[in-house]
């Protein structure tokens, strides 16, 4: 409501250009109705507000080529992002499945995962969408009603009467959200088998999140290992010696064992809800105790003791993500 | 997913946020300029409108031909005219031309068509340090002290002040943050007092009260670090000659952050090539307009204006039939 006060507010005092404004501002207001600007207005700076994003212009563009690219099915080379593979034509069932992944994904962009509720809403409209392309499903009224962020049910069934998303459409999301994070194929790789479905299963929406939420976390992993290399790497040395590799390695490790602690699967789950007061308390104290023990000063004394032993050789910068990426890797369980 | 989200700041109140990223403002426009436009852009859908509107926000294309106010209105709209006008003219600095001060309020005016020669004035003074003002300055110097002058405009307007109560042997205490009407004043009477500012003001006290005057700025200015730098040079300095430094100090324009460095202000084989193949275009179909968006037709116009020497003597011829009134009033602060 506070969006739409200062909007109009903000009409008003616009006032840049001409003074016949005040006697056509009823025939605007019509107009404005008409077109349905404000609900336009006003679904984009949710979003945007929900998103934070540190480039708000950049959020409303983006938003915007994005919502054109969906209206306009036969609009090719048009800003956005080149989402019609087809254009023209009559979009086949192949083209409307591509389409709703590319906003399925765009969603999905929309925020970090830190951002709990709105990733939540976001994951449930992806969910949702994706939904939308199973044969069977018939029960949304058309390709705008999943915009609306339902809350999430939490329940193991999925959301739609289609019963899930085709576990080929799962699997394809969570190659490209890897592929975006920056992470190559061949990192991603291992995780993937792990999370992976088989294409004709129906995914439900808990195992959808699962998986979507341990992708994101893991291309902010890899992001970050691969700064950690960067931080030990000195440029103009070529490679790191193998031992000084293993010893951020192992305090890398040590740290991720404590986070966990004896649930084996906490890093991805620390977004679910906790059941007790208790048990939040627990974990806090041990992200706390993990981040102590991957701090700079942990780092530098493993690092100085491995300058005088260990093994020898070098470790370029792949083999050190994929070590870290394994490290990774066996915390998350095989899915089905 | 990308860096641009930040993961701390969600605890930035809305209007705050919505605030400081200037959306509002934006978004108002957007509903002006569709208002202003409705039948021209209901063929082709608001949506598609919005989203070219904040795509060209997005790009610094947008303040190309809008009203003063517009272009002044924000930072980033600021920093966008700059751009534009570095790149719509670059060849001009290539090509070594002198221009004068009227020229530049030429060139300026066929981006904007309202552009108060004040500013332009005001950018002069700063290149040829408040001396004979109708002396030819070459592209890059008269580029980077625009720069700063247009971005900083009303910082440098408060230092004035400081600087004149200074001179007249006035406590810096009692400096009031001027009104809008007293700056278009200014420069005629900095002008008269030009033999009094050449042994300029001590500077560890414009010094202070400059840093003072940062401490509860509300728009923008340059680096502190920068200014504190530049006036632990020398006992004394003059208005302009602290202009002339900021205006060349690195820190700023990168502050700024839309212009190169000196050495590379000319330098842009891309821009180069995409000139080369318009003017191929504009030579093998003259009068086809058929390609891109409004905002790159536009584009393209100016470039093609730019280039040849005519158009600028075209607009002198204007000037004088016209008689230059393009007095700005400077009433609506954003």
């Amino acid at each position: 409501m506070a969006d739409k006060e200062k909007r109009r507010s903000g009409l008003g005092s616009a006032g840049l250009t001409g003074d016949g404004k005040a006697s056509r501002s009823d025939s605007d207001r019509d107009f404005l109705t008409q077109a349905g600007v404000g609900e336009l207005l006003r679904g984009a700076v949710l979003k945007m507000v929900e998103a934070r994003s540190d480039d708000p212009i950049g959020f409303l563009a983006d938003h915007f080529c994005n919502l054109a690219s969906m209206t306009d099915p036969g609009g090719a080379g048009w800003g956005g992002e080149g989402e019609q593979p087809n254009s023209g034509g009559p979009m086949g069932a192949g083209a409307q499945e591509q389409q709703h992944l590319n906003r399925a994904l765009w969603h999905l962009r929309l925020a970090h995962h830190s951002q709990r509720s709105a990733f939540s809403n976001n994951v449930r409209v992806a969910y949702d969408l994706l939904n939308l392309s199973a044969p069977r499903t018939c029960s949304f009224d058309g390709p705008e009603a999943p915009d609306v962020p339902c809350s999430p049910t939490g329940g193991g069934g999925g959301g739609g009467v289609g019963g899930g998303v085709r576990g080929g459409l799962y699997t394809q999301t969570l190659q490209c959200l890897c592929s975006e994070g920056g992470v190559p194929a061949s990192t991603s790789a291992p995780l993937l088998r792990r999370l992976h479905c088989q294409d004709h299963e129906a995914v439900p929406y808990d195992v959808f999140r699962h998986g979507v939420l341990t992708c994101a976390v893991f291309s902010d992993y890899i992001r970050q290992a691969q700064r950690l290399y960067a931080e030990v790497c000195c440029p103009d040395e070529g490679p790191v010696s193998r031992a000084l590799c293993m010893a951020v390695l192992g305090t890398l490790k040590e740290a991720l064992e404590t986070s966990q602690g004896s649930d084996a699967n906490n890093i991805v789950n620390a977004n679910a809800k906790a059941n007790s007061c208790l048990e939040v308390n627990v974990k806090a104290i041990r992200y706390l105790e993990a981040s102590a023990k991957i701090s700079p000063c942990k780092l530098a004394q493993a690092m100085s003791g491995a300058q005088t032993r260990g093994p020898g050789g070098n470790m370029d910068a792949k083999e050190f993500e994929n070590a870290a990426a394994e490290l990774f890797i066996t915390r998350v369980k095989v899915v089905s | 997913m990308t860096n641009r989200m930040s993961r701390f700041n969600s605890t930035v109140p809305v209007d705050e946020y919505l605030a400081d990223s200037n959306v509002m403002f934006y978004l108002s426009d957007a509903v002006t300029q569709l208002l202003e436009h409705k039948e021209e852009y209901t063929q082709f859908g608001v949506i598609r409108y919005l989203a070219e509107y904040f795509s060209s926000v997005k790009n610094s294309n947008h303040v190309l031909f809008r009203e003063f106010n517009y272009v002044k209105a924000t930072p980033h709209n600021r920093a966008s005219f700059i751009r534009v006008f570095w790149r719509c003219y670059r060849q001009i600095g290539k090509s070594g031309d002198l221009l004068s001060m009227l020229e530049y309020r030429s060139l300026l005016q066929l981006l904007c068509p309202d552009f108060p020669v004040e500013m332009v004035q005001s950018a002069s003074r700063i290149v040829l340090m408040d001396d004979a003002i109708d002396c030819l300055m070459s592209f890059s110097d008269f580029l980077y002290a625009f720069q700063l002058q247009f971005y900083y405009q009303e910082f440098l307007d408060s230092v004035l002040l400081i600087y004149q109560d200074l001179l007249a042997g006035k406590s810096p205490n009692t400096v009031i943050v001027p009104t809008s009407t007293s700056i278009e004043q200014l420069p005629s009477v900095a002008a008269e007092e030009t033999d009094r500012e050449q042994d300029g003001v001590d500077t560890p006290t414009l010094a202070q009260c400059v840093d003072a005057l940062c401490d509860r700025f509300k728009h923008s200015f340059p680096p502190r670090a920068c200014m504190r730098d530049i006036l632990e040079q020398s006992d004394k300095v003059s208005y302009y000659s602290f202009l002339m430094s900021l205006a060349k100090h690195e820190t700023v324009n990168q502050t700024i952050g839309v212009l190169p460095t000196k050495a590379e202000l000319l330098i842009d084989p891309e821009m180069d090539q995409e000139l080369d193949k318009l003017i191929a275009q504009i030579s093998v179909s003259p009068g086809s307009n058929s390609s891109g968006s409004a905002v790159g037709g536009a584009l393209k116009e100016v470039q093609r204006k730019a280039s040849p020497r005519r158009n600028i003597h075209h607009r002198r011829r204007m000037e004088v039939e016209s008689d230059g009134s393009t007095e700005e009033t400077d009433s609506s602060e954003n």
